[in-house]
């Protein structure tokens, strides 16, 4: 993390005030409720949904290992990738708590040791893929079983055994989206489920959230912080360092789409609102509209100007780092983010949050 | 006792302070940074996050062969505590240090490394290479009474090692959670001689408590020096404590503590990153206190918590400009005390004994269960809330327990609801 939202210390000086009062707490509770029931529990279901697909594309697949089959399973995999990668602008909660960040989306890909499982006769159970590292699972290990290094992966290339392993990875992946799903919405080893937790913010007894500041304040730190990643981060390590190892979804030439998707992120967090699962509630923007509308137009223009900055630098990738015509591009867009990144630390966290 | 107004309380870190009361609380940088501090700090930040992988690898390895984790925020997610699971697969976040009661230590003063595995029970291995032994974890319940006739129930560990090959000799194990990371640069800057002036080892103003300082071995400068980082306090430095968990952690060797032949899986730049990382994170500003957390804080005094909880420190000299001469409000003294038979780990750790642990820094501990989900309490996670973890108090800490649960249950409300703000 590179910076926060820095709220000014008057906030807790202003706790104490002359009269002994407390601070007034921000006050739309529909926002926050709305944010945890219209934005987060839908896209961890729509997580959960693709998961399943993908899951019994590579049922099929290993059922009947063809070019179709296996260009199904990748679309499923670039289908289940979205909704994962429009929850970075919130990973707070039982998401980054209970180990299924790391779990879906670890990286790199402990390929050693991937290749020696494939080559051991270890029976692939559903136990023995759970307790695998995390660098040999998820997202990251099935992407390159699937597209393989430098996208040379043919259907007739696949054994057996790494379909096997294939199927196991996705249906590893499915329950872990399935238990983050759950984590939301029922309780779980006898937790209130997340939703409540979130939506409960600034009520008496909420440890987590005791103020529903506190709750706005995850949301734009979370926005922030996408954004910090994406341009500072996921673009800026291997570009710097102009290494195509270093980028994030490289087997699968995806990493544009994994970044419109963080920025996509941010405009659900900011608008309540998920396009992809059909949710809508009431966000951040409407709050923001009703108080400074020219303010609400800037972020909307910003995200959408970061989003097509980002559609603009020539796929892969892992190529565009290595080719000067396409730096200025990559400049660009992250000049784009930046200038988000700028305006939702800035002027929108003194709007809301004065 | 931190008035309405009183800036340095509100400010727990001083200048390292940051007003964020969310998730991203405990993982933020000192705002008071350099831009030289900052891209350094950064560079810790990565390295902090990266996962390692068994060599050879183009990104990351080093792994191994044994180990307990494959990253940092793999057991300190978000920069703060990990929970208390331990055993098979990625989701273990806790650790067994082990040790004989005789025999030969490893470094001066040191614990007694078990032959074959060390001091500490690496629990996971990369494909091929034997893991020391496999740990479970139960708990069992533990009845008590507040001094109303409230009944409460605590649980205790009850930890089994299934060893992949049987040590010789009677092993002593003691589980440990990880604690979170950030302000650790203050603690590092408080000299020494502040903290040979908390100690009171014989209770010469006979209040009960004693406190030591635990001599720990520097292996940088080859000596003993004040341990201060961590649950035993048996770590001199960040350097230190970071290159300890490189290897023994993450298996992965690095300039203090290369492979025999003095190979290295990192190097100095990417240590002293990481080290950094760790003593420039900034400290999380307290919450607005209500009356009851007033009342709480003045009820944490009178209970004498304050005796091993130290409000109030000032930081020395620091090659880290940022931490330097800082007030501060940690709520600890950096020393050990004997804390009783119920939290007794009967492994002694340099000059810290089987009864003794280090006085756990409070700053931020409102935010625990912000950062992490189900976040517990004290060395191994035994306490699930905060007034559990008070009711565990024993030794020299009694008598401050005593007064908490003899109180009323608005009085011990109020004293927790002050550990909420900060």
């Amino acid at each position: 993390m590179r910076y926060s939202i820095a709220l000014a210390l008057s906030l807790s000086l202003a706790a104490c005030g002359s009269d002994g009062g407390t601070v007034a707490d921000f006050d739309d509770a529909a926002l926050v409720a709305d944010f945890a029931d219209q934005v987060a529990v839908p896209t961890y279901a729509l997580l959960d949904q693709r998961a399943a697909a993908l899951e019994a594309a590579a049922v099929a697949l290993e059922a009947a290992p063809s070019a179709t089959t296996l260009e199904a399973a990748k679309a499923a995999w670039v289908a289940t990738r979205s909704p994962w990668e429009q929850n970075e602008a919130f990973l707070f909660g039982p998401v980054s708590s209970f180990g299924y960040d790391p779990a879906m989306d670890s990286w790199p890909v402990n390929t050693n040791d991937l290749e020696a499982v494939l080559a051991a006769p270890d029976e692939l159970t559903a136990a023995y893929i759970h307790n695998l590292p995390d660098s040999q699972k998820g997202f990251h290990t099935i992407e390159y079983l699937l597209w393989g290094e430098g996208q040379a992966r043919e259907a007739e290339d696949l054994t057996a055994r790494e379909l096997t392993y294939l199927t196991g990875l996705s249906r590893e992946l499915h329950a872990t989206t399935t238990a983050l799903a759950a984590s939301w919405t029922t309780s779980v080893d006898g937790r209130t489920p997340y939703r409540d937790v979130f939506a409960t913010a600034g009520e008496t007894g909420n440890t987590a959230y005791p103020s529903r500041t506190a709750a706005v304040q995850e949301l734009l730190g979370g926005m922030a912080a996408i954004c910090d990643e994406v341009a500072n981060g996921k673009i800026a390590d291997p570009y710097d360092a102009h290494d195509p190892n270093l980028v994030e979804s490289q087997y699968s030439y995806n990493s544009l789409v994994d970044f419109q998707d963080n920025l996509r992120s941010v405009r659900n967090a900011y608008t309540g609102a998920v396009a992809d699962a059909g949710t809508s509630g009431r966000g951040l923007a409407a709050w923001v509209a009703e108080r400074d509308p020219a303010l609400d137009t800037r972020v909307r223009a910003e995200i959408q100007t970061a989003i097509d900055a980002l559609a603009a630098i020539p796929a892969p990738f892992r190529d565009a780092i290595k080719d000067p015509t396409a730096y200025a591009k990559i400049e660009a867009a992250q000049a784009a983010i930046r200038t988000l990144q700028q305006t939702i630390e800035g002027d929108l966290t003194a709007t809301v949050l004065p | 006792m931190a008035a309405c107004g009183d800036e340095a309380a509100l400010a727990p870190g001083g200048d390292t302070t940051i007003e964020d009361r969310t998730s991203q609380a405990y993982r933020l940088p000192a705002p008071n940074l350099d831009a030289d501090a900052l891209a350094l700090h950064l560079d810790g930040d990565v390295a902090f996050e990266a996962t390692f992988v068994t060599a050879p690898a183009p990104v990351n390895g080093g792994l191994g062969p044994v180990y307990n984790h494959t990253s940092c925020i793999g057991c300190h997610a978000r920069d703060g505590r990990g929970l208390p699971q331990i055993g098979t697969g990625p989701t273990s976040q806790s650790l067994v240090r082990v040790s004989l009661a005789e025999g030969t230590p490893a470094v001066p003063g040191g614990a007694v490394p078990v032959p074959g595995v060390g001091a500490q029970l690496q629990d996971h291995a990369i494909f091929g290479a034997a893991l020391e032994g496999t740990p479970t974890l139960s708990w069992t319940d533990v009845d008590g009474a507040y001094g109303d006739g409230a009944a409460y129930q605590l649980r205790a560990p009850q930890l089994a090692i299934a060893w992949s090959e049987e040590p010789e000799g009677a092993v002593m194990t003691s589980l440990r959670q990880p604690p979170p990371v950030f302000g650790l640069g203050l603690l590092e800057a408080i000299d020494e001689p502040t903290l040979t002036a908390l100690a009171d080892p014989d209770d010469r103003d006979g209040d009960g408590i004693s406190g030591r300082v635990n001599y720990v071995w520097d292996a940088q400068l080859g000596r003993a020096m004040p341990g201060r980082f961590g649950l035993k306090a048996n770590t001199p430095t960040l350097r230190q404590q970071a290159a300890a968990a490189y290897v023994n952690d993450m298996g992965v060797t690095n300039p203090m503590f290369p492979e025999d032949d003095g190979a290295i899986e990192i190097d100095a730049a990417r240590l002293d990153a990481t080290a950094f990382y760790t003593a420039t994170l900034a400290v999380p500003a307290r919450a607005a206190a209500n009356a009851a957390a007033n009342r709480g804080e003045q009820l944490f005094d009178q209970f004498r918590c304050t005796g091993c909880h130290v409000p109030t420190l000032v930081t020395g000299d620091s090659p880290i400009a940022a931490v330097a001469h800082q007030t501060i409000q940690p709520f600890t003294d950096l020393l050990v005390h004997d804390m009783g038979d119920g939290l007794a780990d009967g492994r002694p750790d340099f000059g810290a004994d089987g009864r003794e642990w280090r006085t756990s820094p409070l700053w931020g501990i409102g935010l625990a269960e912000t950062v992490l989900v189900g976040a517990r309490y004290l060395h191994d996670g035994r306490a699930r809330t905060l007034d559990e973890a008070i009711l565990w108090h024993g030794g020299e800490a009694e008598a401050a327990r005593e007064r908490f649960r003899r109180a009323s249950s608005s009085d011990r409300a109020a004293l927790v609801a002050f550990l909420m703000t900060l």
